[in-house]
């Protein structure tokens, strides 16, 4: 990408002058020069960040935002019980979260107005409003942009996958999507990264060796040519990955002890919070989980209670645990969102709840964030905000604050558009007071 | 003389400037003018505005920032004449000149963010004094720039530090010219190359060559700079063949920069270069021998014209041209009845054309003039006629159709404001967004050309409900639909009703016709009714004239904008053959950014022009030259150049072409030698993009293929990433193609009566219960048995059979294989057929000897055989085209 182009041409120049791959050549290098030069230095507490994503859109008000004081057409069948926080209350088929409650934030009366899923979970997922002529970069891009991480690890991966989509940053911040989840106390690894098909280190050895005997076609040209050097630093990072124990080693949790990895429970969203928690460890920069089903039109309190809650109430827990019990919590932002809240007003035909976006919940945790808190409120009947309302551009402002990453920083397009990290955002102080 | 007249009256002008134009002369620059008292008036939009440009009031981190700086707002980059008036004359005061407040905040006599600006007495202060002293009149009629001439309109610098000053004359449409070198902005497009001073004067870096871009008003020209990479210039440069036109216009530069082209390449660099080029395609090993066996001169325009026969041309160049349309099936929501077919359709409709080479104009004309329902058929026809093509699978009955309305219906090409972004991208390759909302930097595009461009725009619409909404109502009474039945239930249900052969009402494009009401169509209010409107760079007209608003673009296409048309087009497939667009990027065809070869682009443009758009002439015309046909090795002249063609830079393949090559190179012999002509999953045939509704192609995702999204050739991507590696090395994908059984591989295995198991060796540690689920697998298999359900059997044991790989329990080898492999087969046919199939070459000495002890030191032959293919398989040489 033309990150050098400006609208206002001061370095446009820098554009014109391309390397031998054109349009590519100029971020390869670019690329290259950013990952030699290793991560970033920063005074925030955060280094890396896990990124829950809860597609469908959650209840506000069956979960974290309960009213049960707000009249029966509105209130939801679930009650509200203690946290380990006084004053604090949350759904009570999260028992384990209430437990944990001083590890987390809840901001109560986050709003905004896109009701369709994708449109939304554009917005959660970039902290930018979409517009149709430009696709932001999702949170995992912009991290793995401003804070690369050592060469045998991709710096986002997706567990199992994420709608976060590098955007204008182009291809090479794409995420490591792991296409599944892990099964509890079963090796795991990742596309690409495992040896498959009966390989062995030393198979991929000797493969490797002789492709150094065979690719000498342009054998002296490389230090010329920008995609040369780069195939031929992409071989090394490769094969450091798949044949570095750390590497592999990060996605194996069942490397991990059993006494830490029952904490997580064995379903899916279990295993991946397990998952996330040992790839920050081993030095990925940025992971995001995604768990679907919560668009609950139907049957939405059973599928709440059964189906939904308790694995988010198990797994969602002991990350927080885990990234504590680790070291990790302090240096790790977490966010945990849906596109939406779903209607205060219950859908009596279906027994449900629908989009919702003006009142809607998320968390934050780690990175410098106190917990044990709630910021921001809804109204009496969870109908939208009670005072000001917190915006996912503002809590994007945030999230990257923890990271250090200034959200007014600005970015070129491919068309030398310039555009903020965040265009409409502002830093929840309160966070990290 | 006019000009005089309106000077003589208005009695404004200073003699100076007054004598100059009555002598038809230049008048002399502002700074020489204003440099004492004068009793001259600057205008406004030719003097002041452009000064404040210069010292960058306008700029986006100042005033001219959408929200302002201190209160006070310019409009970014100029060219709102009445926003900036209206701004400036709230600070400054005519009554006492001396005392306006943007004076000093200028001069910083007031304390000013932005620092001084403008210092008191100098000719600058002059010129904002004078301006502001008689009156501070506004623009009242903008003047038409006609062009900027600038002297000299090349400079070649003989060595570093060489300087050379510009001089900029303005020329109005009124004839009047003047010296505006001190009001013009100007920009180096590259500093290494050559620096460019705020006046104007040019220094040479280092050696190579670039432009310099003068602004000024909205005109903005660029002069070539060049400073020669060698002394082999003029009469030194040696002879170099120049077969073709297009040869001599990439030599003719090379020329003056001192660089040699490299030697024409091989004839086995040549067809793999082409053939991938072309087709999208590797060639066969057959075909590779062939050619190099050829000893006919001409073999080479032949292969061209064979390969530009193919299906897989076609298919290949329908993709691109689908890229740049496009057809992209998340925006294809509502269109019809079924996604995936309207993106089917759309793509055939695309192939179709390229198979018949019909002139491009006339594809396009197809696209922008596409009609729904025919003027000669009512709507009930016109479903008639849809649910017969939506019924017919191989789409090409829709191919058959005059036209295309998809384009007009995608979900991000419906507003006005969209659709003149995305059709100036599209056909035109330029980037008017910027001019949405200010005066476009690096382009004669200002905001008054986009907002009149948009209406031409709005009266089209792709209805849901059809041309009619009694018609269309009428007709879901009649196939009784249920009333209640809205959005995607609505659309199910009449999906399935298609299914079983029903006439449903289909969505069509409709073009909303022109206002009747024009009684008083002189009077003032004619341009109330929201219909002027006016192309880019053209003039006003009443779109009302039009039955078709969209009649007055394709006029257009083949007129005024003719020229950038053909040129965008030109440009686009000149990219593809190689490393980059003779402008770059190949969809920024503006001003500021100037072809590297202006004589090269005008020819080639000229020439599809009066080839009436036949675009083989074009790939026949670039394919020929000899500046294609050279060989990726550099010389020392031109080692460092990657602008001018004088050498193939290598470049990383098209996603599509690459999953293709790479299922093409391990595939069994018979499908290896149709690839060419069978389109059966190649992915240079898949209409979508790579994440559709059908799901999310790893490969193709992370190997750039274009998401058509953004209307910018950028959503392709060339670039190499870590992933990509990862996948060429150990993708259980990649992986699993050699080892296919229907692969190559497992050919030579079978012809060597050697064991072709994929390695076992323990990879994951066994589950707990790996005894349990074999026996489960026994248990399910013997009733299956019984059952003699012999389809099931088949694919429970190969269910089994890979369970126990994965866990490291081989199924003891099946296939009748003698352990011993003759000891005496000649490997060296085999590593020959590997490298053809991969490289499309033979292997060097050096190479066979290699791979001979690589597949002598193996256990089994074939395992040696299958390293050697993923070995070559990931080298550079084969994922780069070279």
């Amino acid at each position: 990408m033309a990150m050098h182009k400006t609208c206002d041409g001061a370095k446009r120049r820098d554009f014109l002058k391309v390397g031998a791959l054109g349009f590519a050549g100029l971020s390869l290098s670019q690329y290259l020069n950013i990952a030699q030069a290793g991560g970033v230095k920063s005074t925030a507490k955060a280094k890396s960040a896990i990124f829950i994503n809860l597609p469908g859109g959650p209840s506000h008000m069956d979960t974290f935002d309960m009213k049960p004081d707000a009249p029966a057409e509105y209130r939801g069948e679930f009650n509200p019980i203690d946290t380990n926080v006084p004053g604090i209350q949350i759904c009570e088929h999260l028992p384990e979260l209430a437990k944990v409650m001083d590890k987390f934030v809840i901001l109560k009366g986050v709003s905004h107005t896109l009701a369709a899923h994708q449109l939304g979970s554009e917005y959660v997922n970039t902290g930018n409003r979409p517009l149709p002529s430009l696709e932001f970069p999702g949170y995992g891009a912009v991290i793995s942009k401003e804070r690369p991480t050592v060469p045998e690890l991709p710096p986002f991966v997706s567990i199992p996958n994420t709608s976060q989509r590098p955007g204008y940053l182009g291809v090479q911040y794409a995420p490591l999507h792991t296409g599944s989840t892990p099964r509890a106390g079963q090796s795991y690894s990742v596309r690409g990264l495992d040896l498959r098909n009966g390989l062995t280190v030393s198979d991929i050895e000797r493969r490797k060796n002789l492709r150094g005997d065979l690719d000498t076609a342009f054998s002296g040209f490389e230090q010329q040519n920008d995609l040369l050097k780069g195939l031929d630093r992409f071989s090394q990072q490769a094969y450091d990955m798949v044949t570095s124990p750390q590497a592999r080693n990060a996605f194996d949790v069942s490397k991990e002890s059993p006494e830490f990895s029952q904490m997580f429970g064995e379903s899916p969203f279990g295993q991946s919070c397990l998952l996330a928690t040992r790839l920050i460890d081993s030095g990925v920069r940025f992971v995001s989980v995604s768990t679907g089903g919560w668009d609950t039109h139907r049957d939405g309190w059973n599928n709440l209670k059964t189906r939904l809650l308790p694995p988010l109430d198990q797994g969602l827990a002991a990350l927080f645990k885990g990234l504590e019990m680790k070291g990790l919590l302090e240096e790790t932002a977490v966010l945990v969102t849906g596109e939406f809240g779903r209607t205060p007003k219950i859908n009596n035909e279906r027994v449900g709840r629908d989009h919702y976006p003006r009142a809607m919940f998320m968390l934050m945790a780690g990175g410098g964030i106190s917990g044990g808190r709630v910021i921001g409120a809804s109204d009496d009947k969870a109908l939208g905000p009670l005072n000001e309302a917190i915006t996912p551009d503002d809590v994007a402002a945030s999230y990257y604050h923890a990271l250090g990453i200034n959200h007014e920083q600005e970015y070129h397009t491919s068309t030398g558009r310039p555009v903020m990290i965040v265009r409409d955002g502002h830093v929840i102080n309160e966070l990290f007071t | 003389m006019k000009s005089y007249l309106v000077i003589l009256i208005t009695g404004l002008s200073l003699p100076l400037t007054q004598l100059a134009e009555l002598r038809g002369e230049v008048i002399p620059p502002i700074n020489e003018r204003f440099s004492q008292e004068t009793e001259e008036t600057p205008d406004f939009q030719r003097h002041l505005l452009p000064m404040f440009s210069k010292i960058g009031c306008n700029g986006r981190s100042c005033h001219g920032s959408f929200q302002g700086r201190g209160g006070f707002q310019l409009s970014l980059f100029g060219y709102d004449f009445k926003m900036d008036h209206d701004g400036l004359s709230e600070r400054i005061d005519t009554d006492d000149p001396l005392e306006s407040y943007a004076l000093h905040k200028a001069t910083n006599v007031e304390e000013h963010e932005g620092g001084e600006r403008i210092k008191t007495g100098s000719w600058e202060y002059q010129v904002f004094l004078n301006w502001i002293e008689a009156g501070a009149k506004p623009v009242e009629k903008p003047f038409k720039l006609e062009r900027l001439e600038v002297t000299p309109n090349e400079i070649v610098f003989q060595s570093a530090q060489d300087s050379q000053s510009l001089n900029v004359v303005a020329v109005w449409e009124n004839g009047t010219r003047e010296d505006v070198t001190p009001l013009c902005r100007f920009q180096s497009n590259d500093t290494s190359i050559a620096e460019v001073s705020e006046n104007g004067e040019v220094t040479a870096q280092t050696a190579g060559d670039s432009h310099i871009v003068v602004f000024y008003d909205n005109g903005i020209t660029a002069v070539p700079v060049i400073q020669p990479v060698s002394d082999r210039t003029g009469k030194n440069y040696p002879q170099v063949a120049t077969p073709t036109r297009v040869d001599e216009l990439v030599v003719e530069k090379l020329r003056k920069l001192g660089i040699v082209p490299s030697e024409t390449s091989r004839d086995e660099d040549f067809l793999r270069r082409v053939t991938l080029d072309i087709t999208g395609t590797l060639p066969t090993p057959q075909q590779v021998q062939d050619f190099l066996a050829d000893k006919s001169t001409e073999k080479r325009s032949r292969k061209i014209d064979e390969l530009l026969e193919t299906p897989a041309y076609a298919a290949w160049w329908a993709t691109r041209f689908n890229d740049i349309t496009g057809n992209n099936i998340n925006q294809l929501n509502n269109v019809s009845y079924n996604n995936n077919k309207v993106s089917e359709e759309w793509y055939e409709w695309v192939r179709h054309r390229f198979e018949q080479n019909m002139p491009y104009d006339k594809i396009v004309e197809g696209i922008v003039m596409a009609e729904s329902q025919k003027s000669d058929e009512t709507y009930e026809e016109y479903c008639k006629r849809m649910t017969e093509i939506f019924n017919d699978k191989s789409c090409e009955s829709f191919a058959d159709q005059d036209s295309l309305p998809y384009f007009w219906a995608r979900r991000n090409f419906q507003k006005p404001e969209d659709r003149s972004i995305g059709f100036a991208y599209t056909f035109l390759g330029i980037r008017i967004q910027c001019a949405q909302c200010h005066k476009h930097p690096f382009d004669q595009w200002t905001q008054e050309d986009f907002v009149q461009f948009q209406p031409i725009f709005s009266r089209t619409r792709y209805s849901p409900n059809g041309t009619d909404r009694d018609e269309y109502q009428a007709m879901l009474d009649k196939i009784d639909v249920d009333g209640n039945l809205r959005g995607n239930d609505l659309r199910r249900e009449l999906a399935r009703k298609l299914g079983k052969g029903e006439v449903v009402p289909f969505p069509a494009l409709v073009d909303q016709a022109p206002r009747v009401n024009r009684n008083n169509k002189n009077s003032k209010n004619s341009n109330n009714i929201g219909q002027t409107a006016r192309v880019l760079g053209g003039e006003p007209f009443d779109l009302n004239d039009y039955q078709n608003p969209r009649e007055p673009l394709m006029k257009w296409l083949r007129g005024d904008a003719q020229e950038l048309f053909a040129k965008s087009f030109v440009n686009r497939v000149w990219a593809n053959y190689f490393h980059r667009g003779i402008v770059e990027p190949t969809d920024d065809l503006s001003l500021a950014n100037p072809p590297a070869n202006e004589a090269l682009l005008n020819h080639l443009a000229q020439g599809f022009i009066d080839h009436k758009f036949d675009i083989k002439w074009l790939h026949r015309e670039i394919c020929n030259s000899n500046t294609y046909q050279l060989s990726w090795q550099p010389n020392e002249t031109n080692i460092q150049d990657d602008r001018n063609f004088s050498r193939a830079v290598p470049r990383r393949i098209h996603a599509e072409v690459a999953m293709d090559v790479i299922a093409q190179a391990t595939s069994g012999s018979e499908e290896n030698a149709v690839y060419l002509s069978d389109l059966k999953d190649r992915a240079i045939a898949i209409p979508g993009t790579a994440q559709g509704r059908g799901g999310n192609n790893y490969a193709l995702t992370i190997f750039g293929k274009s998401s058509r999204e953004n209307n910018c050739d950028c959503d392709r991507s060339s670039e190499p990433t870590l992933l990509q590696t990862l996948y060429l090395n150990n993708d259980s994908e990649l992986l699993s193609e050699i080892d296919s059984r229907k692969g190559w591989l497992a050919e030579l295995a079978k012809e060597w009566q050697a064991p072709f198991d994929a390695k076992t060796e323990q990879v994951d540690a066994k589950p707990k219960n790996y005894d349990e689920v074999v026996e489960r697998f026994e248990t399910y298999l013997e009733k299956l048995k019984k059952q003699k359900d012999f389809e099931k059997i088949k694919t429970v044991k190969a269910k089994m059979k890979s369970y126990k790989a994965r866990y490291g329990q081989a199924e003891e080898n099946t296939e009748v294989v003698d352990a011993k492999v003759d000891s005496n087969i000649d490997y060296t046919s085999a590593i020959n057929t590997a490298y053809l199939r991969t490289l499309s070459r033979y292997p060097t000495q050096v190479e066979l000897q290699r791979s001979l002890s690589a597949v002598e030191s193996a256990d089994n032959p074939v395992d040696g055989m299958r390293d050697i293919m993923w070995a070559l398989l990931n080298t550079k040489e084969f994922i780069i085209n070279h």
